[in-house]
């Protein structure tokens, strides 16, 4: 491609990037309620897909337990909320970096284990912390915690928005970076990349607990515009599955791939929950198993292939020998 | 002067199977040195031990005067050990060119950033001829290419040794001779090689000496010429008769280039 024409696309880009900003910026202003709900419900999506991404994507390590995370930044910010009355940035903040702080401890033991090992030990984690918040004090155990009220709803479309568009940058300036060399190394082949220089765990860890940071910020935010939370709903299994059938959706590994499947889905699931929740059900679990047999780097990588959909299945039909 | 590489009395069990047998083995700065043997023979176990993948069930390991007990795969790289493995172990899903930055990245002298690292995986991939391939996905590449590739992740750590498991296997003869070529390049920068080899013209115009090894012992070493006609050798490729029979002389049997 010339010089004239990358420019002429990165220039589009550009373009089409801030229109896109702006649109978010400026949605709670031309838009009801009721869509500024729904917008607020897909960046969380986008977000906690994003985050997955890191860890599941990047790193192409199965963690299944990313609701922990959500969980300690929901309760952490409930908790400093109600007992110490601390305004909601800095609980937000302080939940977050609890929560990267527990994934350096955990991930250091977890981040051990390889493949469905790995995916096992962060599900039972999860499960771990969900009995703990219902079996504590400090929680308000099993009958759950009530936050303060916000004044208007639109704090917490900003506040995702926020969150989301951190998300996608870690993902976007990644790639670029030393440790993202070394992330994808450890992807592609663990041995290989330990034998050129690489220690894997401090690398993976990273990836861990910037992935636990970015699932705290979703469960603080969450917590304060559902203003009530219990063990049950927030250290949920259902939160992370979304998380990575969006992602494996929209692509694994790329800065887009989350968000394109959090929107795509997000909206999807609206419309069909709206007529028939049965349906909805069906169209998912449908949609889960293609996508794993067809498309199991997602439709940015479709979308890549010359030729388009037909030539990716063609090609993934090759590949794996079906 | 002192060898590079030392090691004394290397042994590693696989539960009751004895993979390598009281291994002696030296390489001195800049040398290239043969280790052949039947499939089976311990080799790449031998390698898999250097390079901190395998521990050893006994005996030492010194590279440039450091003990190399107890320290991981990315310390010895990182102390300028470098490996090709026997099925190349390409990063799939990265450019080839990202692929070798990988090693200029994380090596440890001289340092890179993203940019030099970049840069410098450009300089290898001309010098290996995958220039016009750098940004291509890994997964794309042809048997030769990859092995093109596995040499240029080696050659990006800037090691003082290479250990290499069977680079050739595989190439026809005349892409064999560029891979010699290649070889002695590599080697006239200063740099030790240790090749694994089947292809016998290969260790035979390249190394000076020789190590063979059988059933995990060391059963003969010194040059290509002697240990062609050393009997133990004989009758561990071609079995007892053979040593009554026909006699491996210096020239080799394997004209073809492909392995045994």
């Amino acid at each position: 491609m010339t010089p004239d024409r990358l420019r002429l696309r990165a220039g589009a880009r550009a373009i089409a990037l801030g229109a896109v900003a702006a649109a978010a910026l400026l949605l709670p202003s031309l838009a009801g309620t009721y869509y500024i709900r729904l917008a607020t419900g897909i960046y969380m999506f986008g977000l906690l897909a994003a985050a997955w991404n890191l860890i599941g994507g990047y790193t192409g390590y199965p963690d299944f337990g990313g609701a922990a995370f959500l969980g300690i930044g929901a309760y952490a910010t409930g908790i400093m909320m109600v007992r110490a009355h601390t305004p909601f940035p800095v609980a937000l903040t302080s939940g977050c970096l609890l929560a990267a702080g527990v994934a350096v401890l955990m991930g250091s033991l977890l981040l051990r284990l390889r493949g469905h090992y790995f995916a096992i030990a962060t599900l039972g984690f999860m499960l771990v912390l969900q009995q703990l918040a219902a079996n504590l004090e400090i929680t308000g155990g099993g009958s759950g915690m009530n936050l303060p009220v916000a004044r208007t709803f639109t704090t917490f479309y900003y506040w995702m928005l926020g969150a989301l568009a951190l998300a996608i940058a870690a993902g976007w300036v990644l790639p670029g970076l030393r440790v993202g060399y070394a992330l994808a190394a450890i992807r592609e082949n663990q041995d290989a990349a330990q034998v050129l220089g690489i220690a894997p765990l401090p690398y993976k860890i990273i990836a861990y607990a910037g992935n636990a940071f970015l699932f705290a910020a979703a469960g603080g935010i969450y917590a304060y515009w559902f203003t009530f939370i219990d063990p049950p709903t927030v250290f949920n299994v259902d939160f992370t599955i979304q998380a990575i059938v969006m992602t494996l959706f929209g692509g694994p590994g790329t800065a887009a791939g989350p968000l394109v499947g959090a929107v795509i889905l997000k909206s999807l699931d609206t419309v069909l929950t709206s007529r028939s929740v049965f349906l909805h059900n069906v169209f998912f679990g449908a949609l889960v198993c293609v996508l794993v047999i067809f498309a199991p780097r997602g439709i940015a990588e479709i979308a890549r292939a010359p030729g388009g959909l037909l030539q990716a299945i063609r090609a993934e039909l090759r590949e794996s020998r079906l | 002067m002192t060898p590079l590489l030392e090691g004394r009395g290397l042994t590693k069990l696989f539960g009751r199977l004895v993979a390598v047998d009281h291994v002696d083995l030296a390489i001195e700065p800049g040398e290239i040195v043969g280790l052949i043997g039947p499939n089976g023979a311990g080799k790449s176990t031998l390698i898999n031990l250097i390079t901190g993948l395998d521990a050893a069930t006994d005996g030492s390991l010194e590279f440039a005067g450091r003990d190399l007990a107890g320290l991981g795969p990315p310390t010895i790289a990182r102390l300028g050990i470098a490996r090709t493995f026997q099925v190349a172990q390409p990063f799939r899903n990265m450019t080839v060119r990202q692929n070798v930055a990988v090693p200029a990245l994380f090596r440890a002298f001289p340092a890179a950033d993203v940019r030099t690292a970049l840069r410098d995986a450009d300089t290898l991939l001309d010098a290996v001829g995958l220039g016009p391939k750098r940004d291509l996905p890994a997964r794309a590449l042809t048997t030769p290419d990859l092995r093109r590739l596995e040499l240029a992740k080696a050659l990006a750590l800037h090691p003082r040794l290479m250990l290499l498991d069977e680079v050739m296997a595989g190439l026809t003869p005349a892409e064999v001779d560029r891979a010699m070529v290649l070889l002695r390049q590599v080697n006239a920068e200063g740099i030790a090689l240790l090749v694994i080899e089947h292809v016998l013209r290969a260790v035979m115009g390249l190394c000076r000496r020789v190590i063979v090894l059988h059933h995990g012992r060391k059963i003969a070493e010194g040059s290509p010429a002697q240990v062609t006609q050393d009997a133990a050798v004989i009758e561990a490729y071609l079995g007892p008769r053979a040593l009554r029979s026909t006699p491996l002389g210096p020239a080799p049997r394997n004209e073809s280039g492909r392995g045994p």
